[in-house]
């Protein structure tokens, strides 16, 4: 058995944290931090090193989610994953972020999109499409091989 | 009104009357014998200025507006009309123009343009305002759907009492009904229409992933309904289905569901089968609080909800009518 994954929450909605805290630990992963703002999350992520970050675009200093985001996939090396209700608002590259799961979403769909995130980070390959709930990045598309998947099914 | 010699070098005045005079504020030996381009000056535009000329060496009449400018220098709009004379052998020997001052109306004309456009701007403005608005609100909502899911949801994992478990899952199975609209309402192109199809694929998707066993068939014609439809269908789609998980398809057994959506003769029907136990025996169910709202969302909707024997299990059928 490969450790679990370390997960990083980026929320400056506590209870929403503390949830999605609860949901990171259901499929399997662990709970490492979690920042409200942008300092802090760019600072926990270079210290804590997560293997995946969840970082909200609207966070406690502002709009700071996708700056934030950027400099964790490009600094700290976490597999960022936004959960926003302002899908329309983030940049065609997804600021380095593998994917996005747009609010509001269910338990179930962040079950899903971390279970799946968990089996292509060990394999290096998507284990099958991305699950409903979760869109992708082009270039993780491209990384995970998801779309020769689409294409032989 | 100016008379030019045509047969002279460079069209000299030989005529002028005392309008034009006092419309440019010339003495009348300041004017004559020179061509009538001193009225320009630097805001006259090149184009109509050639266009005058064309006309001339063509021999033919013109009308152009131009700016000409006064002796004190102030300009003003010449509606200039120039008319070739022609002696008895044809030949071109006077031009006589006519002068309009149309100031006035071009400034209204340009008033108007400047009002138009300024129109122009502010619509554009309150588009944008509206739309960024609507994008505010729209954040909002979703963000304060969350943080009820959410609240739902950590107040269940903290509840040990089955019936108030069961109670605070079936409120959260609406709330989530509700959010999938609402993400869904504000991804498509068109606020005004939803599209149920794509409405029960999703919700499925949140549904059958803790029913593995329970094999799902989806067969969906695209319906589109009214936008402020949306909610009160959702919700009572989602009350047949959480009723055939709950009762027609026991946790643990490979039973089998079938969502249909289909027109029918001006109608739309939505079809929830399930292979459970069916019916009971009289026919009538124990009115649980999911079917009461069921039924009040399907008056709403101005629909009908039927429940037959499917074979097996349960069939129930809500029809709404279809409009446009």
């Amino acid at each position: 058995m490969s450790r679990p994954l370390s997960v990083l929450i980026v929320e400056d909605e506590v209870l929403l944290a503390v949830e999605l805290g609860f949901l990171v630990r259901e499929a399997g992963c662990v709970e490492v931090g979690h920042a409200l703002d942008s300092a802090d999350a760019v600072r926990l992520a270079k210290v804590l090193k997560p293997d995946i970050a969840l970082v909200d675009v609207h966070l406690s200093d502002g709009p700071t989610g996708v700056d934030a985001a950027r400099e964790i996939a490009e600094r700290a090396g976490a597999i960022v994953l936004f959960m926003t209700a302002n899908v329309k608002r983030l940049p065609d590259d997804l600021a380095g972020a593998c994917g996005v799961i747009g609010k509001p979403y269910s338990d179930r769909a962040v079950r899903r999109a971390l279970t799946f995130l968990a089996r292509c980070l060990q394999d290096g390959a998507a284990p099958g499409p991305p699950p409903p709930g979760l869109a992708l990045s082009d270039s993780f598309v491209g990384r995970w091989g998801v779309e020769q998947m689409a294409q032989a099914v | 009104m100016t008379i030019v010699d045509a047969q002279a070098p460079d069209l000299p005045i030989v005529f002028v009357n005392d309008a034009f005079l006092n419309m440019t504020g010339y003495r009348r030996d300041e004017v004559l014998g020179r061509n009538c381009r001193f009225l320009q000056g630097p805001d006259t535009e090149g184009p109509v200025v050639k266009a005058l000329a064309q006309a001339i060496n063509k021999g033919e009449a013109t009308n152009q507006d131009l700016l000409n400018y006064r002796k004190d220098g102030t300009p003003f709009w010449n509606a200039l009309q120039i008319s070739p004379v022609r002696n008895a052998a044809g030949l071109i020997v006077y031009y006589i123009g006519s002068q309009v001052d149309v100031t006035a109306r071009k400034a209204a004309e340009a008033a108007l343009e400047a009002a138009a456009a300024e129109q122009a701007r502010t619509a554009q403005q309150a588009l944008a305002d509206r739309t960024a608005l609507l994008h505010e609100v729209d954040h909002r909502v979703k963000n304060n759907l969350q943080l009820i899911t959410s609240l739902l949801v950590l107040q269940t994992r903290r509840t040990l009492d089955d019936a108030t478990r069961a109670a605070l899952q079936s409120m959260l199975s609406r709330v989530s009904a509700i959010a999938t609209v609402h993400r869904r309402l504000f991804q498509s192109h068109d606020l005004e229409r939803f599209d149920v199809a794509t409405f029960i694929r999703d919700l499925m998707g949140d549904v059958s992933s803790g029913r593995e066993e329970v094999d799902i068939r989806l067969d969906l014609e695209r319906v589109d309904i009214a936008a402020a439809q949306a909610a009160p269908l959702a919700l009572a789609v989602n009350e047949l289905v959480d009723n055939a998980f709950k009762h027609g398809l026991t946790p643990g057994r490979p039973g089998r569901l079938r969502i249909q959506v289909r027109r029918l003769n001006g109608h739309y029907v939505i079809e929830v089968c399930d292979d459970g136990p069916g019916l009971p025996e009289n026919g009538v169910f124990e009115p649980g609080f999911g079917l009461t709202i069921t039924n009040l969302l399907a008056q709403q909707l101005r629909a009908t909800l039927q429940f037959e024997a499917g074979e097996p299990g349960l069939r129930a059928i809500l029809k709404l009518p279809a409009h446009g």
